[in-house]
């Protein structure tokens, strides 16, 4: 190593082009790692908003087909079934020119606890949310997006049914990931049937919780059984794989993400490669004379590989910082911006990203500087210094 | 043709001020073949920059054909190169990516003359030195010797009033070099130019009119040949 | 000024370099013309050319027609309002809708929410961008369906003459359809009284769309609706709905110009670093040619030329990758999916246009002169003298 202060002043020789190089495979890598955002977003969280002892029952022929009321207490009877409670769309918006920004749901107000104990509502409020009818529970993210707070009275139109509700904020959901508003079932069941339209007797999906991982696969089928030949199929399944069918529609996207990721990773390799030869061209003759020194060919190898290494690693974590800085920023100020903006401040660059960012730009530098450092190694010697000379 | 009056030269490097030229006084008549000679950091190659009007002296007056060099500004200066001035490098400085009828063209694309015109003067350029079969080729192809000569008409091809050469056979072999003297040579003789050659090359001598030795930024000794070759 | 063949020559002569150079702008190039691609087919499926004399009917406050309500008595009267066209039979123009977000099951196992969208034939004739290309329009009470083009093959039975499953039963597709590649070719329609029995939905309408009358006013017509007291409904413009709709892709535009920007830097960054290589190296060629009389401009337009001849070239190439690698995703993947304000997919196709194109050139060009200033103008000012020392 203690080539290194000669590798070092080398880089040094023209700190324009090393600048330059270094930005450009800066800025480069920073766009690899908010381009991974994505894809790396969306498994996050899965991994950290599913549990894994949730099961999620819908209409198996869409979430918009109706379940028949009755289920939930069937459902309840089952052996290993710690807690259920069932979801109905209400459909409620805020402001009406910006339409439904947050997902508002009818449940039932005992079981919430039970079922989303991970949630980590806290214990007073949800007392509260049960013995207020009009209560409502709203997530973390939707509080500080709307500027509410536990206490707030807020007011819902409704779109798909003809009533509008109040509410009055008793309990928050203390995370992010679950921007939900939840009320009692009951509170639009009286109102639909004050305004002479029936009543509520039907559910969009329902909740259930077991007391046991290893019980999750046996229940799911259990339930999808008992359902089979009536009316309404049901179609079981994990809150994980619930999620992610979410975002398995993004699919294509997220393949078009990754090639354009490619092509930039490509980008780098060339921008690197460019910047070893002509440093390399400039000084063969320099290289002819530490060869005439005595210096081995090994050496003087693995030297200039280890400068386009450095160079692009150095440019690498700066970029890789960059971006981490950039999406900070975005994290704070993008819904304040623009609300279409808002879905820019959810990609996030975790450490893995910026572990991969800086490992794609040492490997790029070692690439990059194999096929230059080869050819000047490889020199003769007294060919170099006729020419030179 | 060439006036120098009280010239001084003094540029700075870093912290140093070097002073490459004292008080230098000069005059070259037309047609006159002169040599700028001495040893190595005399000051030759900055004396040889300012009458061709290529630097500025720091004090002094300098007057090339009829015109005072001092008043003229940045663009103007390359205006005059353009027109009265052609250049001989040591290292030929040809434009590799050109051919050799093209670089002799060069000069010509600062004039407003039109193609046909042009390609006829480099040619006629080219026979001058010699070269007229030569002139598809490119500075990759030819000798060291032919590339000079491509240089020098490249110097002549717009027919300026003085040609001046650094160290023109500094790069040559004997033999070449004492054909690109004698070229320089029949430049004054048959077309009335003014060249005025730096060099260390003692076979110049020979080929000159008259010499000019400077030590240290100082005009030390000026003579005409004859007088030269009599000591 | 110095002849073109100079900077073009000299580009040539140092062959590995510009060729790296020029790639780097290529993959830029690729990488912003395939994404301006997908954002400009993105945005091309929210706006059709459908009609500027058309409304869309829904339930105040409903922002799509996927969360809305439209009682059967309200569908009776709004029909006969004054102002609303009529067919050549004298029916008015009025088209009743139900919209359900069914699972459609993918040949590879997957499972997505498609827009179904209950009609009555007088849809067609409403939704005048809608084409039946293959087969025929669906008639009422037979358990037919009609595909949009986007969603053909892409899920099980999804094909003429075929039967798919969703909901609770078994439906014919009878037609194929195209709309001028807007969001309603990844739409499947039935018949809207068939659909609602098959929802179990006790509103049979989830919004209308109606043709107002050559000469009517169309605001005042939206305006009796909105202010009809029996329903709290709401009538806006088609064309101003579908614009809303495309503002959700405002998001991928700030991305595309982001990604445009940090890479188009970047690959500036690696043109600047050659070109000045290039000054470096040809020094006494340049000092040359100022001492021949050329001026500052000249040698800076040179440099500046050759600079953005390497842009184009990068450009060229791009561009042919871009339209190519456009074309070979969207044959792999048949199509983009993305997910729609109705939490649907809508199925997007590539295209990578002359807009597109133009973006990639504007990028291109942007690198080539802002890569080459810095270091033409290093030539440009060189003094000769300077220049020409022997180093």
């Amino acid at each position: 190593m203690k080539f290194l202060p000669l590798v070092w002043r080398n880089l040094a020789r023209n700190p324009l082009r090393t600048a330059l190089t270094a930005g450009a495979i800066g800025l480069a890598i920073a766009l690899v790692c908010l381009l991974l955002t994505m894809p790396n977003g969306l498994d996050v969280l899965l991994e950290r908003a599913a549990s894994n002892t949730r099961i999620v029952v819908h209409n198996e022929a869409g979430l918009v087909y109706p379940l028949p009321y009755a289920y939930l207490q069937k459902i309840r009877s089952l052996p290993g079934v710690v807690g259920a409670a069932s979801w109905s769309w209400y459909g409620g918006v805020f402001e009406v020119e910006k339409g439904v920004t947050f997902p508002n749901f009818a449940v039932e107000p005992e079981p919430i606890g039970t079922v989303w104990a991970d949630w980590g509502i806290d214990a007073k409020q949800l007392e509260d949310f049960r013995r207020y009818r009009d209560g409502a529970i709203v997530g973390g993210a939707t509080l500080k997006r709307q500027g509410w707070k536990v206490g707030d009275r807020i007011t819902l139109k409704g779109t798909l049914y003809p009533v509008d509700l109040q509410f009055r904020i008793v309990a928050e959901i203390p995370n992010d990931r679950a921007p939900f508003l939840l009320f009692q079932r009951e509170y639009l069941d009286q109102a639909l049937r004050a305004a002479g339209r029936g009543g509520l007797d039907t559910l969009g999906i329902v909740y259930v919780r077991v007391d046991d991982p290893a019980r999750v696969a046996p229940v799911m089928a259990q339930i999808d059984t008992m359902f089979k030949n009536s009316e309404a199929q049901t179609a079981s399944e994990t809150e994980k794989s619930y999620f992610s069918s979410f975002f398995s529609m993004l699919s294509g996207f997220v393949t078009i993400i990754l090639i354009v990721t490619g092509l930039v990773a490509l980008c780098i390799v060339f921008i690197a490669a460019n910047t070893a030869s002509m440093s390399v061209r400039e000084r063969l003759g320099e290289i002819a004379v530490l060869k005439a020194l005595g210096f081995k060919r090994r050496l003087i190898f693995t030297t200039l590989v280890a400068e386009a290494v450095i160079l692009s690693g150095l440019g690498g974590a700066l970029g890789a910082l960059a971006s981490l800085g950039l999406t900070q920023l975005l994290h704070a100020r993008a819904s304040s911006w623009n609300s279409s903006l808002g879905p820019l401040g959810s990609f996030i660059v975790t450490e893995t990203i910026l572990v991969q960012g800086l490992f794609l730009a040492l490997f790029v530098g070692m690439i990059s500087g194999v096929v230059p450092a080869l050819g000047a190694a490889r020199r003769s010697v007294a060919e170099t210094l006729r020419e030179v000379f | 043709m060439i006036e120098l009056q009280d010239v001084s030269r003094v540029y700075h490097r870093g912290a140093d001020e070097i002073h490459a030229l004292e008080h230098v006084s000069l005059q070259i008549g037309r047609g006159r073949f002169a040599a700028l000679m001495g040893p190595s950091g005399s000051g030759k190659s900055t004396l040889l920059n300012i009458l061709a009007g290529l630097d500025r002296p720091t004090s002094g007056s300098v007057r090339v054909a009829g015109v005072s060099l001092n008043e003229l500004s940045e663009d103007e200066l390359a205006a005059f190169r353009a027109r009265h001035v052609g250049f001989v490098f040591q290292f030929f400085n040809l434009i590799p990516v050109l051919d050799a009828c093209q670089n002799v063209e060069l000069p010509l694309l600062l004039t407003h003359l039109r193609k046909a015109e042009r390609r006829e003067r480099a040619q006629t350029a080219l026979r001058v030195v010699g070269l007229a079969e030569r002139g598809a080729h490119r500075p990759g192809e030819l000798s060291g010797g032919e590339q000079q000569r491509v240089a020098i008409a490249r110097a002549i091809v717009t027919d300026p009033e003085i040609v001046v050469a650094d160290e023109p056979t500094g790069d040559l072999d004997a033999r070449n070099a004492v054909e690109i003297l004698g070229l320089l040579r029949d430049l004054c003789r048959e077309f009335q130019k003014t060249v005025v050659m730096v060099t260390h090359d003692p076979r110049g001598e020979k080929f000159v009119d008259e010499i000019h030795q400077l030590d240290k930024g100082v005009l030390r000794h000026s003579a005409a040949q004859r007088e030269a070759a009599a000591r | 000024m110095l002849p073109l063949r100079y900077a073009l020559g000299n580009l040539l002569a140092r062959r590995a370099r510009t060729a790296l150079t020029v790639s780097v702008i290529a993959l830029v190039v690729v990488a912003s013309t395939l994404f301006s691609g997908l954002v400009s087919s993105l945005k091309r499926t929210f706006v059709t050319s459908g009609n500027p004399r058309n409304l869309i009917v829904m339930r105040k406050g409903a922002t799509n027609d996927g969360s809305s309500a439209v009682p059967l008595e309200a569908f009776q009267a709004l029909r006969f309002f004054e102002g609303v066209a009529r067919g050549p039979n004298g029916e008015p123009l009025a088209s009743p809708e139900l919209v359900v977000q069914p699972f459609f099951h993918t040949p590879g196992g997957g499972r997505e929410n498609v827009l179904v969208r209950g009609v009555e034939p007088v849809a067609l004739t409403v939704h005048d961008e809608v084409e039946i290309t293959q087969g025929r329009m669906l008639a009422p009470s037979s358990g037919e369906v009609i595909l949009g083009r986007g969603v053909e093959g892409r899920y099980v039975g999804a094909q003429l003459g075929q039967t798919i499953r969703f909901g609770h039963g078994t439906w014919k597709v009878v037609g194929i359809f195209e709309a001028d590649r807007s969001s309603l070719e990844s739409e499947v329609w039935a018949d809207v009284r068939e659909l609602g029995d098959d929802a179990k939905r006790s509103v049979p309408y989830s919004g209308v769309r109606m043709r107002v009358a050559d000469g009517a006013d169309l605001d005042a017509l939206a305006h009796r609706i909105g202010d009809d007291s029996r329903w709290a409904l709401e009538a806006s413009r088609e064309t101003d709905y579908y614009a809303k709709q495309a503002e959700s892709a405002n998001v991928f535009y700030v991305i595309a110009i982001g990604l445009a920007v940090l890479s188009g830097i970047g690959a500036a960054f690696g043109a600047t670093n050659t070109l000045y290589a290039a000054v470096q190296s040809r020094r006494a060629e340049i000092g040359t040619l100022r001492a021949l009389g050329f001026s500052r401009l000249a040698i800076l337009v040179s440099f500046l030329i050759e600079s953005l001849a390497i842009a184009l070239a990068g450009f060229v190439v791009g561009s042919l990758v871009a339209a190519l690698l456009g074309r070979l995703v969207s044959w792999w993947l048949g199509g983009i999916a993305f997910g729609s304000q109705t939490f649907t997919t809508n199925v997007v196709q590539l295209r990578v246009g002359a807009v597109d194109l133009a973006y990639g050139l504007c990028l291109s060009l942007a690198i080539g002169l802002l890569g080459g200033l810095a270091p033409a103008s290093r030539a440009a000012r060189m003094r000769p003298v300077e220049a020409l020392r022997k180093a």
